[in-house]
Protein backbone atom coordinates (compact mmCIF):
# COMPACT_ATOMS: atom_id res chain seq x y z
CA UNK A 1 0.00 0.00 0.00
CA UNK A 2 0.97 3.67 -0.70
CA UNK A 3 1.25 6.18 2.30
CA UNK A 4 2.33 9.32 2.80
CA UNK A 5 5.26 9.52 4.98
CA UNK A 6 7.56 12.60 5.96
CA UNK A 7 10.60 13.30 6.74
CA UNK A 8 11.02 15.52 9.82
CA UNK A 9 14.05 17.27 10.21
CA UNK A 10 14.59 19.41 13.40
CA UNK A 11 17.49 21.73 13.97
CA UNK A 12 17.81 21.61 17.69
CA UNK A 13 20.96 24.31 17.77
CA UNK A 14 18.31 26.95 16.23
CA UNK A 15 15.34 26.12 17.79
CA UNK A 16 13.88 28.06 21.06
CA UNK A 17 11.54 25.36 22.58
CA UNK A 18 8.60 27.46 21.88
CA UNK A 19 6.74 24.68 21.68
CA UNK A 20 4.16 25.89 18.78
CA UNK A 21 5.07 22.94 16.49
CA UNK A 22 3.47 20.54 19.59
CA UNK A 23 0.19 22.50 19.69
CA UNK A 24 -0.80 22.23 16.21
CA UNK A 25 0.24 18.75 14.98
CA UNK A 26 -2.81 16.78 14.89
CA UNK A 27 -0.97 13.57 15.37
CA UNK A 28 1.41 14.13 18.68
CA UNK A 29 4.78 14.17 16.95
CA UNK A 30 6.25 16.59 18.84
CA UNK A 31 7.60 16.66 22.73
CA UNK A 32 9.60 18.94 24.72
CA UNK A 33 13.49 17.36 24.59
CA UNK A 34 15.51 16.60 27.75
CA UNK A 35 18.64 19.04 27.24
CA UNK A 36 19.26 22.75 26.78
CA UNK A 37 21.17 23.68 23.97
CA UNK A 38 23.64 26.43 23.24
CA UNK A 39 21.56 29.62 23.24
CA UNK A 40 20.30 28.19 26.36
CA UNK A 41 16.54 26.73 25.27
CA UNK A 42 15.13 23.50 25.53
CA UNK A 43 14.58 22.15 21.89
CA UNK A 44 11.56 20.39 20.77
CA UNK A 45 11.74 16.94 19.38
CA UNK A 46 10.22 14.57 16.22
CA UNK A 47 9.37 11.35 18.70
CA UNK A 48 6.98 9.91 16.66
CA UNK A 49 7.63 10.87 13.43
CA UNK A 50 6.11 7.93 11.56
CA UNK A 51 2.39 9.17 12.83
CA UNK A 52 3.12 12.59 10.21
CA UNK A 53 0.66 13.09 7.64
CA UNK A 54 2.48 15.72 5.98
CA UNK A 55 -0.17 18.15 7.02
CA UNK A 56 2.46 21.52 7.38
CA UNK A 57 1.25 22.81 10.23
CA UNK A 58 4.18 22.55 12.52
CA UNK A 59 6.12 24.08 9.46
CA UNK A 60 4.10 27.30 8.66
CA UNK A 61 4.02 27.69 12.72
CA UNK A 62 7.48 27.19 13.52
CA UNK A 63 8.91 30.80 14.01
CA UNK A 64 12.60 30.25 14.22
CA UNK A 65 13.29 28.18 10.69
CA UNK A 66 14.07 25.65 12.29
CA UNK A 67 12.12 22.45 10.92
CA UNK A 68 12.10 20.77 7.40
CA UNK A 69 8.81 18.28 6.41
CA UNK A 70 9.66 16.78 3.57
CA UNK A 71 7.06 14.42 2.21
CA UNK A 72 7.95 11.42 0.55
CA UNK A 73 6.09 8.79 -1.19
CA UNK A 74 7.20 5.37 0.27
CA UNK A 75 5.36 1.81 0.82
CA UNK A 76 4.38 0.65 4.12
CA UNK B 1 18.23 26.44 9.51
CA UNK B 2 15.45 25.32 7.48
CA UNK B 3 16.34 25.16 3.39
CA UNK B 4 14.42 28.02 2.59
CA UNK B 5 15.71 30.41 5.25
CA UNK B 6 19.30 28.73 4.41
CA UNK B 7 18.82 29.77 0.31
CA UNK B 8 17.40 33.46 1.49
CA UNK B 9 18.95 34.34 4.81
CA UNK B 10 22.12 34.88 6.55
CA UNK B 11 23.60 32.62 9.00
CA UNK B 12 24.60 34.70 11.54
CA UNK B 13 21.22 36.01 12.01
CA UNK B 14 19.45 33.06 11.94
CA UNK B 15 17.42 32.34 14.90
CA UNK B 16 16.55 35.57 15.44
CA UNK B 17 17.44 37.88 18.55
CA UNK B 18 13.59 37.78 19.04
CA UNK B 19 11.76 36.01 22.08
CA UNK B 20 11.39 32.58 22.35
CA UNK B 21 7.54 31.58 20.18
CA UNK B 22 7.54 35.52 19.17
CA UNK B 23 5.09 35.14 16.26
CA UNK B 24 7.46 37.54 14.05
CA UNK B 25 9.40 34.84 12.19
CA UNK B 26 5.97 33.04 11.23
CA UNK B 27 5.38 36.11 9.12
CA UNK B 28 9.14 36.30 7.58
CA UNK B 29 8.85 32.56 6.77
CA UNK B 30 5.81 33.43 4.45
CA UNK B 31 7.39 36.25 2.65
CA UNK B 32 10.29 33.77 1.91
CA UNK B 33 7.77 30.93 1.46
CA UNK B 34 6.20 33.55 -1.65
CA UNK B 35 9.50 34.53 -2.84
CA UNK B 36 10.50 31.10 -3.43
CA UNK B 37 6.90 30.37 -5.45
CA UNK B 38 7.73 33.27 -7.47
CA UNK B 39 11.34 31.73 -8.44
CA UNK B 40 12.70 35.09 -6.76
CA UNK B 41 15.95 34.71 -6.01
CA UNK B 42 18.48 36.65 -3.86
CA UNK B 43 19.67 39.15 -6.24
CA UNK B 44 15.89 40.33 -7.39
CA UNK B 45 14.74 41.96 -4.39
CA UNK B 46 16.00 44.64 -1.85
CA UNK B 47 14.97 44.51 1.95
CA UNK B 48 14.17 47.35 4.13
CA UNK B 49 13.14 46.83 7.19
CA UNK B 50 11.80 49.40 10.05
CA UNK B 51 11.93 50.13 13.76
CA UNK B 52 10.80 48.11 16.69
CA UNK B 53 10.63 44.70 16.89
CA UNK B 54 9.63 43.72 13.33
CA UNK B 55 12.34 45.91 11.67
CA UNK B 56 15.24 44.78 14.47
CA UNK B 57 14.95 41.24 13.91
CA UNK B 58 14.19 41.11 10.18
CA UNK B 59 17.00 43.44 9.49
CA UNK B 60 19.93 42.75 7.27
CA UNK B 61 18.76 38.93 7.80
CA UNK B 62 18.50 39.21 3.80
CA UNK B 63 21.64 37.44 1.86
CA UNK B 64 21.38 40.35 -0.43
CA UNK B 65 20.25 43.85 -0.83
CA UNK B 66 19.18 45.49 2.14
CA UNK B 67 18.80 48.84 4.34
CA UNK B 68 16.90 50.02 7.43
CA UNK B 69 14.42 53.23 7.44
CA UNK B 70 15.03 55.39 10.43
CA UNK B 71 11.41 55.13 12.11
CA UNK B 72 8.56 56.20 9.89
CA UNK B 73 10.67 56.78 7.13
CA UNK B 74 11.79 52.92 5.30
CA UNK B 75 8.51 54.09 2.98
CA UNK B 76 10.12 57.56 1.72
CA UNK B 77 13.40 55.87 1.45
CA UNK B 78 11.78 53.07 -0.15
CA UNK B 79 10.06 55.69 -2.84
CA UNK B 80 13.59 57.10 -3.61
CA UNK B 81 15.11 53.44 -4.42
CA UNK B 82 11.56 52.68 -6.63
CA UNK B 83 13.07 55.56 -8.53
CA UNK B 84 16.41 54.46 -8.94
CA UNK B 85 16.68 50.75 -9.12
CA UNK B 86 15.29 49.26 -12.45
CA UNK B 87 12.21 48.15 -12.23
CA UNK B 88 11.96 44.61 -12.16
CA UNK B 89 13.73 44.77 -9.00
CA UNK B 90 11.31 44.48 -6.02
CA UNK B 91 11.20 46.17 -2.71
CA UNK B 92 9.89 44.64 0.24
CA UNK B 93 9.52 46.40 3.01
CA UNK B 94 8.98 44.91 6.81
CA UNK B 95 8.32 47.33 9.36
CA UNK B 96 5.74 47.16 12.65
CA UNK B 97 2.40 48.91 13.55
CA UNK B 98 4.15 51.35 15.39
CA UNK B 99 6.33 52.41 12.25
CA UNK B 100 3.46 52.20 9.81
CA UNK B 101 0.26 53.00 11.13
CA UNK B 102 1.38 55.94 13.81
CA UNK B 103 4.82 57.38 13.23
CA UNK B 104 5.57 56.61 9.51
CA UNK B 105 1.38 56.56 8.66
CA UNK B 106 2.19 60.01 6.95
CA UNK B 107 4.74 58.41 4.78
CA UNK B 108 3.20 55.38 3.97
CA UNK B 109 -0.39 57.20 2.68
CA UNK B 110 2.16 59.13 0.04
CA UNK B 111 3.89 56.01 -0.76
CA UNK B 112 -0.71 54.66 -1.14
CA UNK B 113 -1.37 58.14 -3.59
CA UNK B 114 1.63 57.79 -5.54
CA UNK B 115 1.26 54.37 -6.16
CA UNK B 116 4.51 53.20 -5.61
CA UNK B 117 5.38 49.76 -6.33
CA UNK B 118 6.51 48.23 -3.11
CA UNK B 119 5.85 45.87 -1.44
CA UNK B 120 5.02 46.50 2.86
CA UNK B 121 4.56 43.63 5.13
CA UNK B 122 3.16 45.44 8.51
CA UNK B 123 3.98 42.93 10.66
CA UNK B 124 1.47 44.10 14.34
CA UNK B 125 1.94 42.88 17.84
CA UNK B 126 -0.47 45.09 18.50
CA UNK B 127 1.29 47.72 20.20
CA UNK B 128 4.78 49.28 21.37
CA UNK B 129 5.96 45.83 22.31
CA UNK B 130 10.19 46.30 21.97
CA UNK B 131 10.11 49.43 24.43
CA UNK B 132 8.36 47.52 27.01
CA UNK B 133 4.54 47.11 25.98
CA UNK B 134 3.31 50.45 25.63
CA UNK B 135 -0.77 50.55 24.00
CA UNK B 136 -0.31 51.72 20.16
CA UNK B 137 -2.62 52.07 17.09
CA UNK B 138 -4.21 48.40 17.27
CA UNK B 139 -4.08 47.83 20.78
CA UNK B 140 -8.08 46.36 21.62
CA UNK B 141 -9.95 48.76 23.50
CA UNK B 142 -10.15 47.86 27.34
CA UNK B 143 -6.48 46.16 27.01
CA UNK B 144 -4.13 46.44 29.92
CA UNK B 145 -0.30 47.54 28.99
CA UNK B 146 2.26 49.08 30.32
CA UNK B 147 1.07 52.92 29.68
CA UNK B 148 -2.77 51.53 30.03
CA UNK B 149 -3.18 50.51 33.33
CA UNK B 150 -6.63 50.92 33.87
CA UNK B 151 -7.31 49.66 30.17
CA UNK B 152 -6.59 51.23 26.76
CA UNK B 153 -9.59 53.75 26.07
CA UNK B 154 -7.82 55.45 22.93
CA UNK B 155 -9.72 54.75 19.91
CA UNK B 156 -7.58 52.40 17.85
CA UNK B 157 -7.12 52.03 13.79
CA UNK B 158 -9.09 48.83 13.67
CA UNK B 159 -11.73 48.97 15.98
CA UNK B 160 -15.36 50.18 15.76
CA UNK B 161 -15.51 50.80 12.85
CA UNK B 162 -12.32 52.82 11.63
CA UNK B 163 -9.86 50.50 9.65
CA UNK B 164 -6.51 51.43 8.49
CA UNK B 165 -6.91 49.82 5.44
CA UNK B 166 -10.02 51.75 4.46
CA UNK B 167 -7.58 54.41 4.96
CA UNK B 168 -5.40 53.05 2.79
CA UNK B 169 -8.01 51.73 -0.23
CA UNK B 170 -8.79 55.91 0.50
CA UNK B 171 -5.48 56.86 -0.22
CA UNK B 172 -5.11 54.70 -3.02
CA UNK B 173 -3.32 51.84 -2.96
CA UNK B 174 -3.92 49.20 -4.98
CA UNK B 175 -3.85 45.67 -3.21
CA UNK B 176 -4.46 45.19 0.99
CA UNK B 177 -4.69 42.28 2.73
CA UNK B 178 -4.97 41.10 6.32
CA UNK B 179 -3.71 37.88 8.01
CA UNK B 180 -2.88 35.89 11.12
CA UNK B 181 0.88 35.20 10.56
CA UNK B 182 -0.52 31.59 12.30
CA UNK B 183 -2.42 30.98 9.01
CA UNK B 184 -1.03 29.09 6.09
CA UNK B 185 -1.51 29.07 2.33
CA UNK B 186 -3.94 31.86 2.30
CA UNK B 187 -1.36 34.10 3.72
CA UNK B 188 1.27 33.07 1.73
CA UNK B 189 -1.01 33.37 -1.67
CA UNK B 190 -1.75 37.16 0.01
CA UNK B 191 2.06 38.00 -0.01
CA UNK B 192 2.92 36.49 -3.84
CA UNK B 193 -0.37 38.68 -5.17
CA UNK B 194 1.28 41.72 -2.97
CA UNK B 195 4.66 41.44 -4.46
CA UNK B 196 3.00 41.02 -8.05
CA UNK B 197 1.34 43.72 -8.24
CA UNK B 198 3.07 46.75 -9.95
CA UNK B 199 2.09 49.04 -7.45
CA UNK B 200 1.83 49.99 -3.66
CA UNK B 201 0.77 46.85 -1.49
CA UNK B 202 0.57 46.43 1.90
CA UNK B 203 -0.23 43.64 3.94
CA UNK B 204 -1.18 43.43 7.68
CA UNK B 205 -0.21 40.20 9.56
CA UNK B 206 -0.87 40.39 13.06
CA UNK B 207 1.32 38.07 15.17
CA UNK B 208 1.66 37.02 18.90
CA UNK B 209 3.79 38.57 21.01
CA UNK B 210 4.58 36.52 23.80
CA UNK B 211 6.88 38.59 26.43
CA UNK B 212 4.20 41.60 26.31
CA UNK B 213 1.44 41.37 24.83
CA UNK B 214 1.14 37.62 26.52
CA UNK B 215 1.78 38.19 30.29
CA UNK B 216 0.61 41.71 30.15
CA UNK B 217 -2.91 42.19 28.34
CA UNK B 218 -3.54 38.32 28.10
CA UNK B 219 -2.58 37.81 31.60
CA UNK B 220 -0.72 34.55 30.84
CA UNK B 221 2.18 33.27 29.34
CA UNK B 222 1.44 29.97 28.40
CA UNK B 223 2.07 29.53 24.90
CA UNK B 224 -0.99 27.56 24.07
CA UNK B 225 -3.52 30.31 25.19
CA UNK B 226 -1.62 32.75 23.37
CA UNK B 227 -2.16 30.50 19.94
CA UNK B 228 -5.44 30.34 20.73
CA UNK B 229 -6.28 34.03 21.76
CA UNK B 230 -4.63 34.74 18.32
CA UNK B 231 -6.30 32.33 16.32
CA UNK B 232 -9.75 33.72 17.85
CA UNK B 233 -9.14 37.26 16.28
CA UNK B 234 -10.66 36.70 12.70
CA UNK B 235 -13.33 34.13 14.69
CA UNK B 236 -16.37 34.65 16.09
CA UNK B 237 -16.02 36.41 19.04
CA UNK B 238 -12.99 37.53 18.36
CA UNK B 239 -11.34 40.79 19.89
CA UNK B 240 -12.01 43.22 17.34
CA UNK B 241 -15.40 42.52 15.77
CA UNK B 242 -17.30 40.52 13.57
CA UNK B 243 -16.51 42.58 10.36
CA UNK B 244 -13.01 41.51 11.28
CA UNK B 245 -11.78 39.48 8.73
CA UNK B 246 -8.61 37.65 7.31
CA UNK B 247 -7.53 37.54 3.82
CA UNK B 248 -7.54 40.15 0.83
CA UNK B 249 -9.11 43.36 1.59
CA UNK B 250 -8.71 45.48 -1.48
CA UNK B 251 -7.15 44.27 -5.23
CA UNK B 252 -7.03 47.31 -7.61
CA UNK B 253 -3.81 45.50 -8.96
CA UNK B 254 -2.20 47.42 -12.21
CA UNK B 255 -5.60 49.57 -12.02
CA UNK B 256 -3.30 53.09 -11.49
CA UNK B 257 -0.54 54.31 -12.94
CA UNK B 258 2.71 53.36 -11.03
CA UNK B 259 4.76 56.42 -9.94
CA UNK B 260 8.27 55.29 -11.22
CA UNK B 261 6.84 53.75 -14.45
CA UNK B 262 4.90 57.46 -15.04
CA UNK B 263 8.07 59.12 -14.22
CA UNK B 264 10.07 56.92 -16.37
CA UNK B 265 7.65 57.63 -19.76
CA UNK B 266 7.91 61.38 -19.06
CA UNK B 267 11.19 61.53 -18.71
CA UNK B 268 11.61 59.21 -22.37
CA UNK B 269 8.99 61.69 -23.77
CA UNK B 270 11.23 64.71 -22.74
CA UNK B 271 14.69 63.53 -23.94
CA UNK B 272 12.97 62.56 -27.38
CA UNK B 273 12.01 66.33 -27.61
CA UNK B 274 7.89 65.63 -27.46
CA UNK B 275 7.92 67.91 -24.38
CA UNK B 276 9.17 71.20 -24.09
S1 LIG C 1 3.31 17.89 9.15
FE1 LIG C 1 1.41 17.82 10.41
S2 LIG C 1 1.33 15.73 11.18
FE2 LIG C 1 3.41 16.03 10.41
S3 LIG C 1 4.58 16.65 12.20
FE3 LIG C 1 3.89 18.55 11.20
S4 LIG C 1 1.97 19.08 12.21
FE4 LIG C 1 2.41 16.94 12.72
S1 LIG D 1 7.88 25.57 16.69
FE1 LIG D 1 10.02 25.55 15.94
S2 LIG D 1 11.17 26.80 17.44
FE2 LIG D 1 9.19 26.28 18.39
S3 LIG D 1 9.61 24.41 19.57
FE3 LIG D 1 8.86 23.74 17.58
S4 LIG D 1 10.71 23.43 16.31
FE4 LIG D 1 11.30 24.65 18.11
S1 LIG E 1 8.97 41.72 22.68
FE1 LIG E 1 7.22 40.62 21.79
S2 LIG E 1 7.14 41.23 19.62
FE2 LIG E 1 9.17 41.80 20.42
S3 LIG E 1 10.55 40.07 19.94
FE3 LIG E 1 9.73 39.69 22.00
S4 LIG E 1 7.84 38.46 21.70
FE4 LIG E 1 8.39 39.38 19.72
Amino acid sequence: MMARRCEITLDADGCKGCGYCETVCPMNVYERGAFINERGYTPYRAVRPELCVGCMQCYYVCPDFCLDVTPDEVSR
Amino acid sequence: MDSLSTRYLRAKKIPSTACGGCGLGQVHKKILMAMDELALGVGDVVWGSGIGCAGRQTFNTWKGDNFAGTHGRVYAIATGLRLALPEDKKIIITSGDGDAFGIGLSHLLHCARRNVDITVIVADNLGYQSTGGQYGYTTPLGFVSDSSPYGAIEQNWIQNGIDILDVLRAGGATFLARHSSLEGYDAVKSVKAAIKNVGFSLIHFIYPCVSHFGPVSLKTRDIDRIFHWFKGIFEAGGVFGENFKSGIFHDAGNSRPEFASSLRSQRAEVEAGHLR
